[in-house]
């Protein structure tokens, strides 16, 4: 039933290798969060697979909203992109916070002190 | 304050993203390198020094799963590559932490398998749910049959058995796609074949 292709390293798509993440790291991360402590053998499968699914996912919804500056490469950028425009990808806003330019930071920064300034209170 | 400092350091600055006005904002500097604190034990063996958040899957294989979902063509910068690293991690607790606390409410210890797809349905991944069922009923029919025992536990050696090709057979299956229409489709469960279910979900 076994048909082995030995080699580990064959990208082809006549890899038959069934899971292409370490599951024992995987149960190192999910035992890093508090209270966790009986991982089933079903879970830990199911997280694994689902991490792969979840790279896909990811991989190919940046990668469709436009790879940034160079054509058809996907960056840093993209990611945050589509963190922020991805319902499902919210939780991921807190680490992939969108890059600025320190001079638009601060260009910025005196702009809204120049707005403070210049508001009335009127409530 | 003259604009065209490169004042990059934060700290220095003593502020945060939290004055702007939308979203996040990190300060980048002119030359991005790219290389901020991240990993760099991310081949080789875990040591016990790491912190907690620390702890990512390997480079190389994230990587690999994402050359495979994009197109031929499509490149990945390194930076890119790191940081989907990043997420993983964060997804992986997400999921974990949220069904432990289901675990938790129902007064169980072991986080199981439903808990895993209850998280995820939840959490807004209900997408990947069907096919890992599939998966998941595919895996444990592998199992048995290799170890002629049903419902065996198996320790830690899982991963490097899981790596025996026990799933050469494609499943004949008829799916109930994102879309909800049923149809019949060989889900082959290879890491990197692109599932058809997933396939079909708009990212747009």
């Amino acid at each position: 039933m076994s048909q082995n292709t030995p080699d580990k390293d064959d990208q082809s798509s006549t890899n038959k290798k069934a899971i292409s993440l370490p599951i024992s790291r995987v149960r190192l991360i999910m035992k890093s969060s508090p209270d966790v402590s009986c991982i089933n053998q079903d879970a830990l499968f199911l997280t694994t697979k689902a991490t792969e699914l979840f790279v896909q996912h990811l991989a190919v919804a940046s990668f469709n909203n436009g790879p940034g500056k160079e054509t058809n490469s996907l960056c840093y950028t993209d990611l945050a992109n589509a963190a922020e425009e991805t319902e499902t990808f919210h939780f991921l806003t807190d680490i992939l916070p969108k890059k600025i330019f320190a001079r638009d930071y601060l260009q910025s920064l005196e702009q809204m002190q120049e707005n403070d300034n210049d508001d009335d209170p009127d409530f | 304050m003259d604009g065209d400092s490169s004042t990059t350091d934060a700290s220095q600055l003593g502020i945060t993203g939290e004055y702007m006005a939308s979203g996040h904002y990190v300060l980048q500097s002119q030359d991005d390198d790219g290389e901020e604190n991240l990993n760099d034990h991310d081949d080789g063996g875990i040591k016990e020094n790491f912190r907690e958040q620390d702890i990512y899957l390997p480079i190389a294989n994230v990587a690999r799963i994402m050359k495979n979902a994009v197109p031929q063509t499509g490149k990945i910068a390194k930076d890119a590559k790191e940081c989907v690293q990043e997420c993983v991690s964060e997804f992986i607790s997400f999921i974990t932490s949220e069904a432990s606390e289901r675990c938790h409410q129902e007064k169980r210890k072991t986080i199981n398998g439903e808990d895993i797809l209850f998280a995820m349905s939840t959490l807004g991944f209900d997408m990947y749910v069907e096919p890992l069922k599939l998966y998941l009923q595919k895996f444990r029919e592998a199992m048995k049959g290799e170890k002629g025992i049903p419902g065996v536990a198996v320790g830690d050696g899982l991963g490097d058995e899981l790596t025996d090709d026990s799933f050469t057979n494609p499943l004949p299956a008829g799916i109930i796609t994102a879309d909800g229409q049923q149809q019949n489709v060989m889900v082959y469960t290879t890491s990197y074949q692109q599932i058809p279910t997933v396939q079909q979900i708009q990212f747009s």
